[in-house]
């Protein structure tokens, strides 16, 4: 009997430890990956963020305490970069949520050729961000591109687009909204598909109206996706970098420069290393702190719903 | 009289609709149709006003993009096939490595409860919000003390940590489709749970896997960010290479459209494929299991 206890136990503990290896094991290639190429470097950045330090000349360091966040705090050059920055992501997020919510509802009935219409409408996502802004700066030429021949030819003047400093802002947008409204519509879709049907009929007894419908039933019912999918679309235009660096170069002047540009070019034009960890750190507290409010927010609508 | 007025409503509404819809499929048809037409354009017609809808196809673009025939020699497509291959081998290397860790950590945040599983998911999800250019600043010193600037290898290393976590997410979703009797059931007769997991398990989930790596392969085939600033010549991949791919006369225009097109191909290949499983991917897996 108790030899019975002790072999079981002991097959216990056996399986117990077998699936503490597991867990370690398993883990610890992404573990490691990711310590190493996303704790370390940020540990490094916070360091070096102390620093008057340029990647050109390594052997000089000179410690400089805050310095770096007071020249960049105190610089309204940076608050320029977040007040562009700022203005796109709301443009962007705002144009595509309302074209991506508005497009989604109306395809989400099944139809002919459904499947075809639906990849050929996700085909602006599939590019990489930097053919895309190659793609529009080509199409956005003021002297030979199609934008302004189709402009001119309806009898509209002809307008710079990336030449003046408001036009460029809307061409970003728009180049970005093209993209990614694809993916609100994808998300939407798949949302308001997944409302049971007889909630509608039930609406329909009562003699909702079709605003009734749309306004109390499928937003409210598929908020928690709609919110995911405004996360995702917020932090990405807020980090966007590729787009910009292909589209417009920061220009005219700096005046496309969004704060993920301002910390390449810190970096990796003007070498002021130190400065540019400083940049970088800013640029991580903010994301992360959007990042946790919004996840937290999204827990919240999850319990709700 | 009322009933009609309100059809009459109905009837305008649903014209407005009608051709809102009509204006954002030609916005975002438009220009996919513009980089194929501009892709097959020789410099004569590129920028001939007004443009051209009907020409002569000039497939210089695609051969300088693959190395071959006329357009193979000219300055401007010198190491452009190379950066082609580039691409493939980082992207499929970084895939095939970011799914199996991924697979692995997947199963265990699926299956297992360990001290700090929260923090760990979270931390691994945060890295897909984090801003490339944030760590590159630190990624350029660090790559050139360790002698990984402008490697290949190098960018293996990047690709699997931008999708380890986005593959980890993933896979965790498919494992919780999969009941956890199988495993049960095999540790009853006999099995180990690494058995289990490999024999029983995994075979389930191969769906998950191939929508997995597909989602990983489009990350890392469009990466721009993290290859351009960490490659110089060797190591460019097509996006980094064509991005530079001013000659003489200015940008090449035909072969950045070219190379568009090159790059698209795969990526519809793919999204094909795992169209079951987009939203999964999309969003992490948090909405996959609705």
């Amino acid at each position: 009997m108790t030899d019975h206890g002790h072999t079981a136990r002991q097959a216990e503990l056996k399986r117990r430890s077998s699936g503490r290896l597991m867990i370690f094991g398993f883990l610890s290639p992404t573990l490691a990956i990711l310590l190493f190429m996303v704790a370390y470097p940020i540990f490094s950045l916070v360091y070096y963020s102390f620093f008057n330090f340029s990647a050109l000349r390594q052997t000089t360091m000179k410690p400089v305490g805050l310095k770096n966040y007071e020249f960049l705090l105190t610089d309204p050059a940076l608050w320029e970069r977040f007040v562009f920055t700022g203005k796109f992501v709301f443009i962007c997020v705002a144009l595509q949520m309302l074209i991506g919510i508005f497009v989604g509802y109306q395809l989400q009935k099944n139809f002919r050729g459904r499947d075809i219409v639906f990849t050929l409408l996700m085909m602006p996502m599939m590019l990489s961000p930097v053919v895309v802004g190659f793609l529009w700066r080509y199409m956005l030429n003021s002297e030979w591109g199609i934008v302004n021949f189709l402009l001119s030819s309806v009898g509209l003047s002809k307008i710079d687009w990336l030449g003046q400093t408001t036009p460029a802002l809307w061409a970003a947008a728009a180049a970005d909204t093209w993209m990614w409204t694809p993916f609100i519509i994808l998300l939407a879709t798949a949302a308001f598909r997944g409302i049971p049907e007889t909630i509608y009929e039930a609406a329909e007894v009562d003699g909702a109206s079709p605003a009734y419908r749309f306004f109390r039933i499928t937003l409210p019912m598929s908020a928690p996706v709609l919110f995911i999918a405004l996360i995702l679309r917020l932090i990405d235009s807020f980090k966007q970098y590729d787009l910009f660096f292909a589209l417009t170069g920061g220009g005219p002047g700096s005046s496309t420069e969004t704060v993920s540009f301002a910390v390449a070019k810190t970096a990796f034009s003007y070498f002021y290393t130190g400065e540019a960890s400083a940049l970088a750190v800013i640029l991580l507290v903010i994301i992360i702190g959007l990042s946790m409010i919004l996840v937290r927010h999204l827990q919240k609508m999850g319990e709700k719903y | 009289m009322n009933a009609s007025r309100t059809s009459a409503i109905d009837v305008a509404t649903r014209w407005i609709i009608f051709a809102l819809l009509i204006a954002y499929t030609l916005y975002n048809i438009g220009p996919i149709f513009w980089l194929v037409l501009s892709s097959l354009k020789s410099r004569m017609d590129l920028f001939s006003m007004p443009p051209k809808l009907f020409f002569t196809p000039d497939l210089s673009g695609y051969q300088s993009v693959f190395g071959v025939g006329s357009a193979k020699d000219s300055a401007s497509a010198v190491g452009v096939f190379d950066s082609l291959v580039n691409s493939v081998i980082v992207s499929v290397s970084g895939t095939t490595l970011a799914v199996f860790f991924g697979t692995l950590a997947g199963y265990v945040c699926s299956r297992f409860n360990f001290i700090g599983k929260g923090d760990f998911m979270f931390f691994v999800l945060s890295t897909r919000m984090l801003p490339p250019v944030a760590v590159l600043v630190f990624y350029h010193l660090m790559f050139a003390r360790l002698g990984l600037a402008d490697t290949r290898f190098g960018l293996v290393l990047v690709s699997i940590f931008a999708n380890v976590g986005l593959a980890t997410w993933i896979m965790k979703g498919f494992f919780d489709g999969v009941p956890k009797e199988v495993e049960q059931i095999a540790i009853v007769n006999g099995y180990t749970r690494m058995y289990a997991f490999t024999r029983l398990v995994l075979p389930m989930v191969r769906g998950g896997i191939a929508a997995t790596a597909g989602f990983c392969f489009i990350f890392a085939w469009n990466e721009f960010a993290f290859a351009s600033i960490l490659t110089t010549t060797q190591a460019k991949t097509l996006p980094v290479k064509i991005s530079a791919a001013s000659g003489a006369t200015g940008i090449e225009w035909t072969q950045i459209c070219a190379a568009g097109v090159v790059l698209i191909v795969p990526v519809l290949i793919f999204f094909y494929l795992i169209r079951k499983h987009l939203l999964m991917g999309m969003t992490f897996g948090v909405l996959g299991r609705r």
